[in-house]
Order: structure tokens, then C-alpha cells, then sequence
């Protein structure tokens, strides 16, 4: 078929079709995107599209937002910021620690359990976000009543942990299947605990696939927003939520300076892990 | 066992949470558990609810019609180019939806679908509108706004079968002077068929379950279930009638995905029976 599409030969009807509802969805698809990055470098201060001047003024402003400004009550953006990160980096680090020995386990040892232990991590991204919101909030309100001790942080880690769980785990197996037990045994044949062997000689070779999912996870923390949304309190709130709160009532080009910001920071991010890992990793 | 446990303990909370949401659905007071009782599932049956739900079916629906009908050209499209540049540029730009907050995506959408966005200017200078068109807080923004979310998911698997599917049948069907379209609905939809209901599945349940951008591009005017489900927690603070409509919403997730699973597997005996 790819040879039908392509072909001048071909009628071209059917070529024409299909190109134009290709075009049309890759257009749909980064849409919004494009007009958040053009919007975000306009001149003036309304919001129609297209913008009639350019300038930076908006990032201006949006490093005021973000670091200027009064840092010190709960509700800044810089407070909200440094929570998305702090969030961020707990998911990667809990997420890593768990799945790294997990798929050593289950690749060298699992066996028929290898298949049952991945569906059960993968469950979680059957669930409807708002549903995992709702039961995640239930449980912290009756944790909260019953015990009287507030999660903080862990509100909003908890959740976010769950749902990186399956890409992190599914890119430490990836990379697990590159050790060969050889080198393992060799390490032990020269007089290396299992222990030893696994920690100077399977982490290191596992390395690409670590650091991709440590970036997935990172990812995965930052851009979430349906459970932090339920989960979120005065005190403890992410980016995401900040911006929501903000623009409740209208959009302004500051919160687009910021959205393109954040966007130039995936796109980054995602960049960084193809490299790492040329082509192999598994986002699905 | 010792390898295992660091993980199991973070997915602990899942499984206490999915628990809890379960017990809740049949408590018999609407803030704790207390007793048993089957009143929020039976006021599940009330108009609104009931409105959400087909509002939410006919949605996702609609929204997997269109997600699949782009998906397949731009598997197609993504199948036959060849160099490396353009295979990763097309890659990336169907990936972007996955990847960015939906949040940001929906102010993308709201400055193209606004009363003075890119949407609405475009119509005018072409003189096919008078006045602008209300897009957004409708049902047409909702639809959108799925659409655009859910596109990676329909296109990597139809990617994916389209690979692993035989060239030979096409050229011969060529040969033999089948028009093009004729093979693509002859012979290439046929034997994308797995891969085509295992896709649409899963672009369904997400978007039957969709939450941000039914509240971002809806308003309040468009209540899918997700969005009814998080009104009955804040303003109601009807916890249990809020696990007991969660519960209804995981079935119809379930049910879409097992169905489609029997298809599938339906499919292929089929074909190896042939």
C-alpha cells in the first residue's frame, strides 16, 4: 500500500484523499501546540489570532510570575513550581528504586509470573483518571479523619508514582533484556557476590534504560493534571494547578509565556530520552 | 521475593484506593462507610445521570468514528515515508498530544476555537461565516479537543499492524487491475481489522472517560461523567454517589475492552480457519 500511495501512477483519487485526512490530522494534532508558541511571543495584550506584532514582553512577565514576586505565601506560582519538581523528582526516584530490581527479578526469575506481575502494573492505566482521583481522595480524607496525620507532598507523590509505575518498569525490562547472564556469571566466577555482580555489572549495562525511565516518570509527574486536580489542597499544589486556578475566568499571554515554557522543556526532555536510547524505548 | 517488594508496596495504595472506592459504592451513608446499601447505584438512574451517560457514549463515539478515520491515513502515510528525518518529525508531532499537559493543550484549542481565534478569523476573511461561530463550550469543542487527545493512541497500533501486514495481496490485487481504493477496502481494512478494533477500543474508553478536556473545552454546558462524577465530590460532597458513578464508568470502560477483545481474537480464529 505504501507503494499505491506514493505512485503517480496510481489513481489519483484515492492518493489525494488519503493525504489530505494524513495532513489534516498531523495538523489537528499539533494545532494547539503551534498557536500557544505563536501566541506567546505576541505584542499586544488580547488574544486573537493571528497576534499583530511579536515581541518577549509575555516571558517577561512570566519570570516575574515565576520568580519575582512574593515567594513566601503558599499560593505563588514559585511555590507551586518548586512542588511540581519536588513531586517530579520524588515519582522518579521511588519509581527507579522499585522497577530496577523488580525487572531483574522478573527476567531472570519470573517465569509464568513474569506476564501476571506486568498486567498488574499496568493496571492502574485501565482506570478512569477520575476515578483514581476520587478513590485517591477518599483514602487520604478517611487516612486524615482516622489518624489524624496529613500526607503533604506524598498526596500528590502517591498517585503520580502509580501512574509511572508501568512505563519505568516496562523500560528497566527493555533494558534488563540487554544483560546477558554471562557477564553476570563471569563477575561471580571471579569471586562476586550475586549481590556485587548485580550492582557493578547489570545496573551499569542497564544504564540507557534507567535514565529513560527516570525521564518518562519525570514527564509522566509534571504534565499530570486530572488527580492533582482532585487531590490538591491550599498548601499543597503543582504547576498545573496553579495555571488552572489562574485562568479559571480568562486566559492571559503570561500563562502562555509559561505553557510554552513548560512545552520547551518536554519537548527537550523527550529529545534527551531518544538519544539515550536511539530508537528503543517504549512509551507504549 | 526481597527484589519484589519495593514495588509492590508503591502499588499498595492503588489497590487500597480501587478497594475503597468499591466499599464506598455500597455504603449506606453518603460520607463514611457505614452499612450496605444499593442507593447510590439506584440514584444512578435519575435523568441527569442518565443524560451524562448517553452525552458521555455518544461523545466517545463520535470521537473514535473521526480519531480513526485520520489514524489510518496517517499510519499509512507514517508507513511509507522512508527517510529517518521525516519519519521522526511525523513521530513527534503525533506524540505531542500524548505527552503535554492536557491542561496546555486546551488553552491551545481555546485561542483556535474562541470567538476571536484562529478558527473563527479564518472563516470570516473567507467570507463563509458573517459572525462568529460559538466553538467552544459546546459539544463541538468537547469532540474536538478528544479527538486531538486520543490520535496517538489510534495511530501507533494501526501503525504497528500495518508493518506487520503483507505487501503481496496489494501488489496483486494491482496487477489483477483493482483500483485502489477497491484494495484499500478489499484487502488492506480487512487485514488491519485486529489492529483497527483493538485501537478503537482503546481510544473509546479513554475518551468515555474523559475529564479535562470535557471540563476545560465544556464549561459546565457539557457533562460528560467524568466531570458529573467530580461535581457530585466538590460542590455535593456526595462521596459515595461519586464511587457508585465511578464504578458505573470503569464497567463501560471494561465491557468496551473485553468486547473488543473477543472480536479480536474472533477475528483471527477466522482468518486461520480460512
Amino acid at each position: 500500500m505504501s507503494a499505491s500511495l506514493w505512485s503517480r501512477t496510481s489513481s489519483g483519487s484515492f492518493r489525494a484523499v488519503m493525504l489530505a485526512l494524513a495532513g489534516l490530522g498531523l495538523v489537528v494534532a499539533a494545532l494547539p501546540v503551534l498557536v500557544i508558541v505563536v501566541m506567546s511571543f505576541s505584542g499586544d495584550g488580547s488574544l486573537a489570532f493571528p497576534p499583530r506584532s511579536l515581541s518577549l514582553r509575555w516571558y517577561g512577565a512570566a519570570l516575574d510570575v515565576l520568580f519575582g514576586g512574593d515567594s513566601d505565601s503558599a499560593t505563588s506560582a514559585f511555590e507551586s513550581m518548586a512542588t511540581s519538581f519536588t513531586v517530579g523528582a520524588i515519582t522518579m526516584c521511588a519509581t527507579t528504586m522499585a522497577c530496577v530490581p523488580l525487572a531483574y527479578a522478573l527476567v531472570r526469575r519470573g517465569g509464568r509470573w513474569r506476564q501476571w506481575v506486568e498486567l498488574l502494573f499496568t493496571l492502574p492505566l485501565v482506570f478512569p483518571l477520575v476515578v483514581l482521583g476520587v478513590a485517591y481522595l477518599l483514602l487520604s480524607e478517611t487516612l486524615t479523619r482516622q489518624t489524624g496525620s496529613e500526607l503533604g507532598l506524598l498526596r500528590l507523590a502517591i498517585p503520580h508514582i502509580v501512574l509511572a509505575l508501568p512505563f519505568v518498569l516496562r523500560n528497566c525490562l527493555s533494558a534488563m533484556h540487554g544483560v546477558g547472564r554471562d557477564l553476570e556469571e563471569a563477575a561471580m566466577s571471579l569471586g562476586a557476590s550475586p549481590l556485587r555482580a548485580a550492582i557493578d555489572v547489570v545496573v551499569p549495562l542497564m544504564k540507557p534504560g534507567i535514565l529513560a525511565g527516570l525521564i518518562f516518570a519525570f514527564i509522566i509527574s509534571f504534565n499530570e493534571f486530572t488527580i492533582s486536580f482532585f487531590m490538591y489542597t491550599i498548601d499543597v499544589r503543582t504547576l498545573p494547578i496553579w495555571m488552572y486556578s489562574r485562568t479559571v475566568s480568562s486566559l492571559d499571554p503570561t500563562t502562555l509565556a509559561i505553557s510554552t515554557l513548560i512545552i520547551a522543556l518536554d519537548v527537550a526532555l523527550i529529545t534527551w530520552v531518544d538519544k539515550i536510547v536511539a530508537g528503543k524505548g517504549s512509551l507504549f | 521475593m526481597l527484589l519484589v517488594l519495593p514495588a509492590l508496596v508503591l502499588l499498595l495504595p492503588f489497590l487500597a484506593a480501587v478497594l475503597f472506592v468499591l466499599r464506598y459504592s455500597v455504603s449506606g451513608e453518603s460520607q463514611a462507610i457505614a452499612g450496605w446499601s444499593l442507593a447510590h447505584y439506584q440514584a444512578l438512574l435519575e435523568p441527569f445521570f442518565l443524560r451524562s451517560v448517553g452525552l458521555t457514549l455518544k461523545l466517545a463515539t463520535l470521537s473514535t468514528v473521526l480519531c480513526m478515520l485520520l489514524a489510518v491515513p496517517i499510519a499509512m502515510l507514517m508507513a511509507a515515508v522512508a527517510q529517518p528525518l521525516w519519519r521522526r518529525v511525523m513521530t513527534s508531532l503525533v506524540l505531542l498530544p500524548m505527552i503535554l499537559n492536557l491542561l496546555i493543550q486546551s488553552y491551545g484549542w481555546m485561542m483556535v476555537l474562541g470567538p476571536t481565534g484562529a478558527a473563527n478569523s479564518l472563516l470570516l476573511k473567507a467570507g463563509l461565516i458573517e459572525q462568529p461561530v460559538q466553538m467552544l463550550f459546546n459539544e463541538f469543542g468537547v469532540l474536538i479537543g478528544l479527538v486531538q487527545t486520543t490520535l496517538p493512541l489510534a495511530v501507533f497500533p494501526v501503525l504497528g499492524s500495518m508493518r506487520v501486514m503483507s505487501q503481496d495481496y496489494l501488489e496483486a490485487a494491482g496487477t489483477l487491475g483493482a483500483t485502489p481504493w477497491r484494495s484499500f477496502f478489499d484487502i488492506t481494512l480487512p487485514l488491519l481489522k485486529p489492529g483497527l478494533i483493538s485501537a478503537a477500543s482503546i481510544v473509546f474508553a479513554f475518551n468515555a472517560s474523559a475529564f479535562a478536556i470535557p471540563l476545560l473545552l465544556g464549561g459546565r454546558r457539557v457533562q460528560m461523567m467524568g466531570v458529573a462524577i467530580r461535581d457530585m465530590i466538590s460542590p455535593l460532597f456526595d462521596w459515595a454517589g461519586a464511587s457508585a458513578a465511578g464504578v458505573a464508568l470503569i464497567l463501560i470502560t471494561l465491557v468496551t475492552m473485553a468486547a473488543a477483545t473477543w472480536l479480536t481474537t474472533h477475528a483471527v480464529q477466522l482468518k486461520e480457519v480460512r
